[in-house]
């Protein structure tokens, strides 16, 4: 486990962005239902960062085209992103959010590499 | 002739020619490209300017677009509900943001362009590769923001680096016309509801259309609806041309309509000396403001070129009134023709600025001595 951040640094309805050493950005959300998801940052359509995206539920509408990816799944629900982000998994303790970073390959657009 | 070295500065206004007569300003003061250009930067593009209703901003992602002097601006509300203002002007290339004239709900304003993107702060949030120039700062790339306020339920922008005071200038003007602040404030401006509004293109300088409004030496003659109700205008003597005065509707006028029959619903905490009154007052540079019992008449105006100026007239009402459904087009069709009426007398003036007859400009009778001081405030500001 990766500690990111308190929590109370992190309002609901805001996100933030990290870059673990040798991965790609991860992005750490607080939902105003109070729930806490960590995805990749980078849209799997194009570079941009999720993290500066429109939460509204447990959805991230990416800033640059609009695709939303779903917090808990990680699934893309429409164009121009068709891939999902990796979701990994998240811990509270003792107030410090903590990142379990997933195994799986991240889908990283064209010309993004770790 | 350069914009910010004229070689034809405007003669002084309000000259005295004889014992009742000032001097105008002259003809071309009305028509120059040239002249406009320098009063949009000297004075459009550095006073509070009164930009849109609250409630046309209501929720988050809400906006308008603006034209304020040279500038078009976006006027929008964050999710924190805070009125923002920002320079329609993507900071990549320079293209125009936002090209609708409004809209609704939206997350971001994107550069359709190149995709730059921005949130409902104005901060660069997202844009093709941006991640790989971790040296766009985001607020330093960020939409340029203007100065905001809102007050009397509108906000009002600023789109000069260092902006006036607001509560010398706009509070002031109010001040200055009905002798405190707290007159204005009985009306409760901000808690009415929008009933009517309606957008009127005159083919006029702005100028005219502020001088209008400042005098009522016109009023018995093209306003025969409002001298029925308010019977003091037939001596030509406008409520401005007095501090703190309102002019009292005739003994049987029930209501500010256009047959006086009577109005709506009386705003609770209008005064006693205030009933049965109305009052205006000009805030300097695109606003008047006319205050009855039942009502509040607010007009914004965008001068759009030498001889064209957009006016936007909103008719408000308490939020029980709009919402009941009542009949308010009495209420609408007097001012609305006063409108009418005035827009077409400014016309008819535009159309004769150009005439050698009027390179000299006209004469101002005593009730009318008080736009002098207007003029001499236009020629100051843009000498």
């Amino acid at each position: 486990m990766i500690p990111v951040c308190p929590l109370a640094q992190l309002a609901p309805g805001e996100a933030f962005r990290f870059e673990p050493e040798g991965e790609v950005p991860i992005a750490v959300f607080h939902t105003e239902d109070g729930e806490v998801y960590a995805v990749d940052d980078t849209c799997t359509h194009q570079d941009a960062s999720l993290a500066e995206g429109w939460l509204e539920g447990c959805e991230i509408e990416c800033p640059l085209h609009g695709s939303k990816f779903d917090l808990r799944t990680g699934e893309v629900d429409a164009l121009p992103a068709t891939k999902p982000v990796r979701t990994h998994a998240v811990r509270i303790e003792d107030g410090t959010v903590f990142v379990a970073l997933s195994d799986e390959e991240p889908n990283l657009p064209p010309g993004v590499t770790r | 002739m350069t914009l910010t070295d004229p070689t034809v500065p405007l003669p002084a206004a309000g000259t005295p020619v004889s014992p009742s007569l000032l001097r105008t300003l002259p003809g071309r003061a009305y028509s120059d490209p040239e002249l406009f250009a320098r009063e949009q930067e000297r004075i459009f593009e550095r006073m509070w300017i009164c930009a849109v209703r609250s409630g046309d901003v209501a929720r988050a992602g809400d906006f308008r677009t603006v034209q304020v002097g040279r500038e078009n601006l976006i006027i929008s509300r964050n999710r924190r509900g805070e009125a923002g203002a920002f320079f329609n002007v993507c900071r990549h290339r320079g293209a125009r943001v936002c090209a609708e004239a409004s809209g609704e709900g939206k997350r971001a304003f994107q550069c359709s362009y190149h995709a730059w993107t921005y949130d409902l702060d104005g901060r660069l949030v997202a844009a093709p590769n941006l991640t790989k120039m971790p040296d766009i700062g985001r607020e330093d790339y960020g939409l340029r923001k203007a100065h905001v306020r809102e007050w009397l339920g509108y906000v009002w922008v600023c789109v000069a680096e260092e902006a006036p005071s607001f509560e010398d200038t706009v509070m002031g003007a109010v001040r200055t016309r009905l002798g405190d602040l707290e007159s204005i404030e009985r009306y409760a401006v901000e808690g009415l509801e929008l009933g009517r509004r309606i957008t009127y293109e005159v083919h006029a300088n702005w100028k005219l259309i502020v001088e209008n409004f400042m005098e009522c030496y016109h009023c018995a003659t093209i306003h025969p609806e409002l001298t029925a109700v308010l019977p003091e205008f037939a001596d030509g003597y406008a409520a401005q041309y007095f501090v703190g005065h309102g002019a009292l509707f005739g003994e049987e006028v029930e209501g500010f309509t256009v047959d006086g029959s009577a109005g709506l619903e009386r705003i609770p905490g209008v005064s006693e000396e205030q009933d049965r009154r109305y009052y205006a007052v000009t805030i300097r540079p695109n606003v008047f403001v006319n205050l009855v019992p039942d009502h509040v008449i607010l007009h914004r105006m965008f001068p759009v070129a030498a001889d064209r100026t957009i006016v936007e007239c909103d008719w408000l009402y308490l939020p029980g009134v709009v919402a009941s459904g009542a009949d308010i087009s009495k209420s609408v069709e007097l001012f609305d023709l006063v409108n009418r009426q005035d827009f077409e007398a400014c016309e008819l003036c535009q159309q004769a600025t150009d005439s050698q007859v009027y390179a000299e400009g006209g004469v101002l009778v005593p009730s009318e001595h008080h736009i002098a001081e207007f003029q001499s405030w236009v020629t100051e500001a843009v000498r």
